[in-house]
């Protein structure tokens, strides 16, 4: 269930409200959300993972393509969970949580490395799951799935 | 026997190429054995389809290694590269050469017959090492490593062991050894105690000494591939396999020489069935040492320099001890 | 509990009892130690545990930094096995999809496709009915079943090789895994891959004569566990390699996100099947096996246990099982048959290697917008630059074996 300690946190220190979804942080507080739900007891690191918007047309305004940047964290003592997110445009990094959780390393690793947002101050920032020389970024909706790359060895 | 055509070179020369020859075909049906054995132990039948019950299948091993392309990786030492097999076989056989088969039947009847086949078996680092070096692999140079450090080590419980039943016969000469045996006094069991805990120390060392489960760390398939042999291909792969075997042979040959009587037995003292004697405790010895082979999983490098030097090395200082002890006592009377 | 007690005390029960899970045990190693600087007592030597070597369970390359023996540092490459499955899974439709994740655990390849299909179901609002709900619990117990038996097996290989007693221990495990894939080819046709998973049910139903040969396999399983752990717990040099080694304390574990065995084995009771009772879970009472050492030997300690509190869960459930459709929605005849509504939703079960999560994200059309699949085999592969530092190789291999990782689904 989700934690109303952190729904609470949410609203009362950083001034957001939670969805089904969780709260939609700004990049700048993030770190300091994070190290607040550490902190609260949430130690537990189930996943972070991206999707990549791209750039689209609402009405008349063009909205610019983002990232989101999901989390979810929990707190097994007490049997709650919860998620939240972060939205940053194209270009923009977003602070990296692996100082906070040991196990967000490789997980924002992956999400750079398939999705594209960089995390900022990462200790060891490089792709995982593809070749180190691999250009572009697989998940992103606009690359097609069969985009031509050299021959790997 | 006496002296074949009254020379000792002659006799040694026919005798040692007639039980070699004998030697490297039991043991291609040893491992036959073998595979038949631990297939058993894992619910399976083992080599089955090449020929009767899979009789051919060593004869189809050995083929097959013949027939298959020698690969010198380009940056080994070729001299110690091409050596290391070679010596692997050759140092395994010989031991052999002071082995009573039978009242006589020994190829060279040293006196010092004990000190001989310890310094052999201390040879058997030299090819392994070899190999490990001449490879220019790391896994085979760890493997090598390995080697070395768990060869010097159990090197000193086998000579303690093996010191047992000189001073309990007080001869290095294997026949004489063999000799003191006779009539069911077997060192394993007679005196009780010191021959038996010596026999199980020297089962142990020989184990180590012959890289078998659970001391196979320098050829330790699961975390260094192939160990020292991972460079090698065909026949001279073939080489190091039909090394262990055979030094897994003669150590338990030696084994039965030295603490359960050679070729002693019930029966009369006829060549054939003394000869018939060596070879049925040999090769009980050496299903057991099978058994333990397919059944442990092995020691981490540093649990086996632990249990040698820690364990089996102080055991063995009071076991020689103990039967000089033994000895003396007798010699005042005894329970007499 | 068996009559051969193990040293590591295992509990299981729904209420463990309150003993602390492990504690941290000195400062954490650095996994981004710089090599340069470090002061080496011999030489350095860097080895490849490459992608190619007999006990990497599958394509993983470890590079080790080795001083002698000893473990320097280490850093897992992942990526050999990528197949692209996330990308492939935005291509295809939600239909399509449930045969590509078969591959992922490619040794379990039920529970991929259960986490999958509930995250779908959840989206949509699909009910599932009480008797699909129960053969997806006796198909999940049996799998894991199959998938311990085979880690014990290749466990055992790790530690003595292919010529030795490891094998035996493996040939063991082998032929009692024969029988489990026997009667899942009875049941789909397959060995490996099922395919029984589908959105709102299951594909097939129970064959006649399925559930009594489901409960002579279960009993001659559970009679032959004690026969394992003679060769295995009982063997005082499998002991000597396992106990005290690859310690985790917990809470390293947490914050890497291991799950299953794993994080039970460092004595937190976590467990989706009682936590988030999915399928039948929650008409039936769970007793997770709890170690509290957190090293190698509490981990295969907590998977056999295990192991007989699935065979107990299947057997009894397969007497129960109701009367009723196998599908909870019109049969899917048609590649676009399933629209979810726009939305997102995150499903997880346990699987035998942990907690096996899937995050989609619906934008209404019949293909996923995102969906990301949450191994716990990338996460126990996390651990590994915190654990192998200071042990030597062979251990390298006994921790690697303990944390169960498949690549298939560390890569996808």
């Amino acid at each position: 269930m989700i934690g109303p300690d952190a729904v609470l946190l949410a609203r009362d220190r950083f001034g957001l409200e939670s969805s089904d979804l969780g709260p939609t942080l700004p990049r700048e507080r993030l770190l300091e959300f994070a190290r607040a739900l550490y902190g609260a007891g949430y130690v537990y690191l189930v996943y972070i993972s991206a999707m990549h918007h791209p750039a689209a047309k609402q009405g008349e305004t063009e909205v610019p393509a983002r990232y989101t940047v999901v989390y979810r964290v929990r707190d097994l003592a007490r049997g709650l969970e919860f998620p939240f997110r972060c939205e940053v445009p194209l270009g923009t990094g977003v602070p990296s949580l692996a100082g906070v959780w040991a196990g967000a390393d490789w997980q924002e690793r992956e999400a750079f490395d398939l999705v594209g947002p960089v995390f900022e101050n990462h200790p060891d920032l490089r792709r995982i799951m593809l070749p180190e020389d691999w250009e572009g970024h697989p998940l992103h909706r606009d690359y097609a799935i069969n985009t031509p790359h050299h021959p790997w060895r | 026997m006496n002296m074949l055509f009254g020379s000792p070179v002659l006799h040694a020369l026919i005798l040692g190429v007639v039980i070699i020859s004998a030697l490297l075909g039991v043991t291609s049906y040893f491992i036959w054995v073998e595979r038949k054995f631990a297939g058993r132990m894992q619910s399976r039948i083992g080599p089955e389809h090449v020929g009767w019950k899979g009789l051919l299948q060593p004869i189809a091993d050995a083929f097959k290694l013949l027939i298959k392309e020698d690969i010198t990786p380009k940056s080994a030492d070729r001299a110690m590269f091409n050596l290391a097999p070679l010596l692997a076989v050759t140092v395994a056989l010989l031991s052999l050469a002071v082995l009573p088969l039978a009242s006589g039947l020994v190829i060279a009847d040293l006196d010092v017959g004990v000190l001989f086949f310890l310094a052999a078996g201390a040879l058997t680092v030299v090819p392994t090492w070899m190999a490990g070096w001449g490879s220019n692999n790391k896994y085979a140079l760890i493997g090598g490593m390995r080697a070395i450090a768990q060869s010097v080590a159990y090197g000193v419980p086998l000579v303690l062991a093996a010191l047992v039943p000189v001073i309990l016969s007080g001869s290095m000469n294997l026949s004489h050894i063999v000799a003191a045996q006779a009539g069911g006094h077997w060192f394993a069991f007679w005196p009780i105690g010191p021959g038996f805990a010596a026999g199980i120390l020297f089962v142990l060392a020989t184990l180590a000494e012959g890289n078998r489960i659970p001391f196979d760390i320098p050829e330790a398939e699961s975390e260094l591939v192939s160990g020292i042999s991972t460079e090698y291909t065909g026949m001279k792969f073939g080489m190091f396999y039909l090394g262990e075997y055979v030094h897994s042979l003669v150590g338990a040959a030696l084994f039965v020489t030295l603490f359960l009587g050679g070729y002693d037995g019930p029966g009369p003292d006829v060549l054939v069935l003394q000869l018939a004697w060596f070879l049925l405790k040999t090769a009980v010895v050496s299903m057991l040492l099978l058994w333990v082979r397919w059944t442990y999983v092995r020691l981490r490098s540093d649990q086996l320099m632990t249990l040698c030097w820690k364990y089996l090395l102080p055991s063995g200082l009071v076991l020689v001890v103990a039967s000089a002890l033994w000895v003396w006592w007798k010699q005042q009377g005894g329970l007499a | 509990m068996s009559t051969h007690a193990p040293a590591h005390p295992v509990e299981t029960s729904s209420a463990p009892a309150a003993r602390v899970p492990t504690p941290v045990i000195g400062p954490r190693a650095n996994p981004y130690l710089d090599i340069e600087s470090y002061e080496a007592e011999g030489d350095l030597m860097v080895l490849n545990m490459g992608p190619q070597h007999p006990s990497t369970h599958g394509v993983l390359r470890l590079k080790l930094w080795l001083d002698g023996e000893v473990v320097v540092k280490a850093v897992p490459y992942l990526g050999y096995l990528h197949r692209g499955v996330e990308k492939l899974l935005e291509k295809l439709s939600y239909v399509q999809s449930t045969p590509i994740v078969d591959k992922n655990d490619y040794v379990a390849s039920m529970t991929n496709e259960l986490a999958l299909v509930m995250a779908f179901e959840k989206l949509e609002g699909c009910e599932v009915p009480r008797r699909a709900r129960y053969l997806r619990t006796i198909c999940a117990e049996m799998q894991r079943v199959a998938s311990h038996l085979l880690w014990l097996g290749t466990f055992a290989l790790d530690m003595g090789g292919a010529l030795g007693g490891g094998t035996t221990a493996f040939m063991y495990c082998l032929r009692e895994r024969e029988r489990i894939l026997d009667l899942f080819e009875e049941l789909t046709g397959a060995r490996f891959h099922y395919h029984m998973m589908q959105i709102g049910g299951v594909r097939h139903d129970l064959p006649a004569g399925w559930d009594a040969h489901m409960k002579q396999v279960a009993a001659d399983i559970l009679a032959r566990i004690p026969e394992y752990e003679s060769m295995l717990s009982e063997n005082p040099i499998f002991r000597a390699r396992t106990r005290g080694v690859g310690r985790i304390d917990a809470l390293l574990a947490q914050e890497l996100g291991l799950s299953g065995p794993n994080l039970r084995a460092c004595g937190i009771d976590h467990d989706l099947r009682k936590s988030q009772p999915y399928a039948a879970y929650d008409e039936i009472e769970v007793r997770s096996a709890i170690a509290y050492e957190g090293d190698v030997y509490a981990r295969y300690v907590v998977r056999v246990a295990e192991m007989r509190e699935s065979l107990r869960i299947a057997t009894a459930l397969i007497d129960g099982v109701p009367s009723g459709p196998i599908m909870g929605r019109k049969p899917i005849e048609t590649v676009n048959a399933v629209k979810p509504p726009a939305g997102e939703a995150y499903v997880a079960i346990d699987s035998p290697r942990g907690e096996l999560g899937s995050w989609v994200v619906s934008d209404g059309s019949p293909k996923p917008y995102r969906c990301k699949l949450r191994p716990p085999s990338y996460h126990a592969l996390a651990a590994l630059p915190y654990l192998l530092p200071g042990t030597t190789i062979p251990d390298v291999v006994v921790i690697l074996g303990s944390l169960d990782p498949i690549m298939g689904e560390a890569d996808r």
